[in-house]
């Protein structure tokens, strides 16, 4: 087959590349990374290039105006070269040389402040988490005081230190010493006069030395818990003796870069080096976190001795570098659900060199560890009552059941709850606005920590909504109802059209933070109606396939980063949220973290892990033909059946 | 053994369209056509296509009938009228495309008085496709045929609001259309009666689908409004239309089949969508026009 260069411009970068080949994948191999969230299948229309010069072939996609194709508009996906070519990547298009753009552009991506790590801020639950579970951490700190060998108990060095553990608990059955340090033992004992400290791990059943030290180390024991989110990476570290969390820093994924949602991901894992890339990005990010939690406070590397991820189940493939493309094929299946017990520094984490890595286990290509994560955390399980959990993420999975049963679903939320795709959304961070209402014909906004607003957070984009809605300033489709007005009669807040959307100001350049004003546009809007449609929808669907009424449900958990608050009324005013008693409700924060450092400091729990992995079932709404038309319903403001919402219908009419 | 009778709990809104010899549609408590439960007050209605300037598209054997009053709307309009039997005329303001002839507000008000002058049945009045140019000469049109009770056109998600303050400012009706999907037209119908619309003068458009092309969709979907507006769904009661001559003419068939074909056609998908429940189907061929009235009578007669 023919061989044509592509150089792509500004950049100058050229490659040559066969006549099947599309300018998209020519792109990725000279790492210029355009725009795509559908991984090149001429679906999403981001990937828009211009030709300057040469021949090409160009499959028409509905996605360039004529306007654009006038230009030399192609979309890079949908475009193969005939003769030498040049294309120009323009500025919307692109993803930026990762090594030297990536802040600046993620800032624009996300619209918000980016900053590498933040502090998390703790949701506040009226609840406690589960603490039911019993102290045995992932990995143990033991202090032993060997007796001396005489001739009457020369037994090895090895069998010695084994018996010692064995004495001090009786439990453990199966016990083993890799090689490496076996040999490192008749030095080690001796030179620290027979006082060492042994790092027990437990690794699939089996309790496994993992480190020996000499002198009393017990106290110094750490331990990581990671939530891998499509959008967002939490870690905690804990101190594995007090259970004390220590720290906790969050950090956007770095993969967003690749494709916002799993399936872009997945698709780009299939390209040169994609899963590379996709692993490279999820590691460093980690690595970053656990490095500026332990410089805080003054720990260093070796002293994390364990690490504990929880993840959708293409974000543990990925943590693991595992090929993810069949959790896209049909019949959907997973590399693997359970995963076992591995040192972390094969995955790439740096802790202590040998320390261990555990993964909450999956349950299905939609539903994973994050999911029993949060099963584990609410304790839904062990309640008699029906009890509903709802994750609000970028997957916003739901499950229903009680102690005897599970069911899972997951919908494709999009990245809102997230502070993604809005125009002034940031993730919940200080100085996200968080809560907002409207009184006395003006704008109320809460930030987190009480700081100047810097953007919107999930919860904040939510209460939004619901106050437009109520004060009729958008109707139930969610677009604006009056003319663009710069006072709106009596009112103090203005709605403007920007780009040929309308948007609302929520909070003036002047006082935010970020020196621009903060607004919510329709586009907004569309995106949360969309979010939340599916969500509800998945409840909805759930519900009917279980054979439940909604009055049924007991217990609502809402679990989800989008802020430290969610505001119930809002959410069931928008239709997020099914019109239940608020009483119902409980808002539980990050339980993919928090069930992930419960499982860090249980076996027990972990075991538990186990055990909800195995009973969930799991309900696949695409073939669910009841969804589809549902979901349509659910685009509305609270839905187009308001007679689900009669606590609504009272308010808005 | 016993027939099983469905009750149903509500029934379809009453809409009257036209002045001088006004039509009304809709009121059925029931399914069309199914013996002893089609409690339907109002049959079925057929409109014919007039057009404000001569249809080029139209394949000869549907041009033939009109002569040289393709070129005359007032005259087009009362042969369909008198000649053919229509019970209402369906005026397509097509010229004022902006890739048409973008004709002005004014002359198409011209042609629309015309068409009042020249026949007494109701008139259904739609646009060209353009939403821009349609609002501003649907607007024009609303306001000088104020009194006349049309059934003005077409509103949709996502242009919808001028045309229902025009309608709402001048007593007329008007239809609403969404893309066979029955929520998005359920949530149509909600938005339109926020701005203080009449719920009983909306009439349902779900998009038309030829034989072949569709009808099967467009037919569940207006089965299931029908038994959803039936059930007690206050914002899908309301009565249908289906653009069958349109959508039966660009057909492949029609155009490059043997003489009849496109009539055979029109009248095959207009009687399938006589059974999902629409009110009003608007027709090109008098032949269809005169066969598909017969089927009306037939089975309303069988009552």
């Amino acid at each position: 087959m023919a061989e044509f260069k592509v150089t792509f411009l500004p950049e100058n970068r050229s490659i040559s590349v066969d006549s099947s080949t599309d300018l998209l994948t020519a792109s990725l191999k000279t790492g210029i990374h355009i725009y795509n969230s559908c991984g090149g299948e001429g679906v999403c229309g981001r990937c828009k290039v211009i030709v300057k010069k040469g021949e090409y072939v160009t499959e028409d996609s509905g996605r360039i105006s004529e306007k654009e194709r006038e230009k030399g508009y192609v979309l890079a996906c949908r475009t193969t070269p005939k003769s030498d070519i040049e294309v120009f990547i323009p500025e919307e298009s692109r993803l930026g040389d990762l090594e030297i753009l990536t802040e600046e552009i993620k800032a624009k991506r996300l619209a918000g402040l980016y900053s590498p790590v933040e502090d998390v801020v703790e949701a506040v639950s009226d609840r406690p988490l589960q603490k039911v579970f019993k102290h045995s951490a992932l990995s143990t700190k033991l202090f032993l005081k060997l007796p001396r060998p005489t001739i009457d108990d020369n037994c090895g060095d090895s069998d010695r230190l084994l018996r010692e553990i064995r004495k001090r608990h009786k439990e453990i059955t199966v016990m083993q010493m890799g090689l490496s340090n076996i040999k490192k033992l008749p030095r080690l004992l001796r030179e620290s006069n027979w006082e060492v400290t042994v790092t027990l791990g437990n690794r699939n059943k089996t309790t496994e030395v993992v480190l020996i030290e000499s002198g009393d180390k017990s106290r110094e024991n750490f331990g990581v818990a990671v939530d891998i989110g499509t959008t967002t990476i939490v870690a905690y570290l804990v101190d594995l003796n007090s259970q004390k969390v220590l720290g906790s820093k969050a950090s956007y994924n770095p993969q967003v870069d690749f494709g916002e949602d799993v399936i872009s991901r997945i698709i780009f894992a299939q390209h040169e080096k994609g899963l590379e890339k996709l692993h490279h990005a999820v590691i460093d990010t980690v690595n970053t976190l656990i490095d500026s939690l332990i410089k805080e406070i003054k720990l260093t590397l070796d002293d994390v001795t364990a690490i504990i991820c929880a993840g959708n189940t293409t974000m543990t493939h990925l943590l693991l570098k595992i090929d993810p493309a069949n959790i896209r094929k049909d019949p959907y299946t997973p590399t693997v659900n359970f995963i076992p017990v591995i040192r972390a520094s094969e995955a790439g984490i740096k802790i202590n060199p040998r320390g261990l890595l555990a993964c909450l286990p999956c349950i299905g290509s939609y539903v994973g560890g994050d999911i029993v994560a949060g099963v584990l955390a609410s304790g839904m399980d062990k309640t008699k009552d029906l009890s509903l959990l709802i994750d609000l993420g970028t997957n916003g999975e739901v499950v229903l059941g009680d102690k005897e049963w599970l069911m899972a679903c997951s919908t494709s939320a999009g990245p809102c709850f997230e502070g993604g795709g809005l125009k002034s959304g940031i993730r919940a961070m200080k100085g996200a606005i968080q809560n907002i209402a409207i009184k006395n014909n003006a704008i109320h906004v809460e930030t987190i920590g009480n700081e100047p607003p810097k953007g919107i957070c999930g919860s904040g984009i939510v209460d939004i909504i619901s106050e437009l809605l109520k004060n009729k300033i958008i109707d139930r489709s969610g677009k604006f109802v009056g003319a663009v007005s710069d006072r709106p009669l009596h009112k103090t807040w203005v709605i403007r059209e920007s780009e040929g959307v309308k948007e609302v100001v929520l909070v003036e350049a002047k006082d935010s933070a970020i020196g621009k004003d903060i607004t919510v546009d329709e586009n907004d809007i569309k995106n949360l109606i969309h979010s939340k449609g599916a969500i509800y929808t998945g409840i909805e669907v759930l519900l009917k396939e279980a054979g439940f009424k909604k009055s049924d449900i007991k217990h609502v958990f809402i679990a989800g980063g989008l802020g430290t608050a969610l505001n119930i009324r809002s959410s069931i005013n928008i239709g997020l949220l099914p019109d239940l008693p608020e009483k119902s409700f409980v808002f539980l924060g990050n339980t993919s973290i928090s069930g992930a450092k419960i499982c860090l400091l249980s076996i027990e729990a972990m075991d538990k892990a186990d055990a909800i992995a195995n009973k969930m079932a799991y309900l696949d709404l695409s073939t669910t033909p009841l969804f589809m038309n549902n979901y349509s319903a659910a685009l509305f403001l609270p839905h187009t059946d308001i007679e689900l919402f009669p606590s609504v219908k009272k308010i808005l009419t | 053994m016993e027939r099983l009778i469905e009750k149903w709990q509500d029934k379809i809104s009453e809409v009257t369209i036209g002045a001088k010899k006004p039509v009304k549609i809709g009121g059925e408590t029931g399914i069309f056509f199914i013996d002893g439960e089609d409690k339907c007050p109002n049959p079925p209605k057929v409109a014919m296509e007039v057009w404000d300037m001569e249809p080029e598209a139209w394949p000869e054997t549907l041009k033939a009938n009109f002569g040289k009053a393709l070129k005359t709307p007032g005259e087009w309009a009362k042969m369909c009228a008198e000649k053919f039997g229509a019970d209402i005329i369906c005026l397509r303001l097509a010229s004022i495309h902006p890739d048409s002839k973008n004709t002005s507000s004014q002359d198409a008000g011209k042609v629309l008085e015309e068409i009042l002058g020249a026949v007494s049945i109701p008139l259904i009045v739609i646009g060209s496709g353009s939403p821009e140019k349609d609002n501003d000469v649907l607007l024009h049109c609303a306001n000088i045929s104020k009194g006349q009770n049309c059934l003005f056109g077409i509103a949709t998600q996502n242009n919808y609001k001028t045309l229902t303050a025009a309608c709402v400012s001048n007593g007329h009706s008007i239809i609403s259309e969404a893309p066979i999907d029955i929520n998005i037209a359920k949530q149509l119908n909600i938005l339109i009666c926020d701005m203080q619309f009449p719920a009983d003068k909306i009439v349902i458009h779900h998009a038309t689908g030829a034989l072949g092309y569709g009808l099967e969709y467009t037919y569940s979907i207006m089965e299931r409004t029908r038994l959803a507006g039936i059930s007690g769904d206050k914002m899908l009661s309301m009565p249908m239309i289906s653009f069958v001559g349109q959508e039966a003419w660009r057909t492949k068939e029609a155009k490059t089949g043997a003489k009849d074909t496109g009539i055979m056609w029109e009248i095959t998908s207009a009687t399938a969508y006589l059974n999902s429940g629409a009110d009003i189907l608007v027709l090109n061929h008098p032949k269809a026009v005169s066969e598909t009235k017969k089927t009306i009578n037939n089975f309303t007669l069988r009552q």
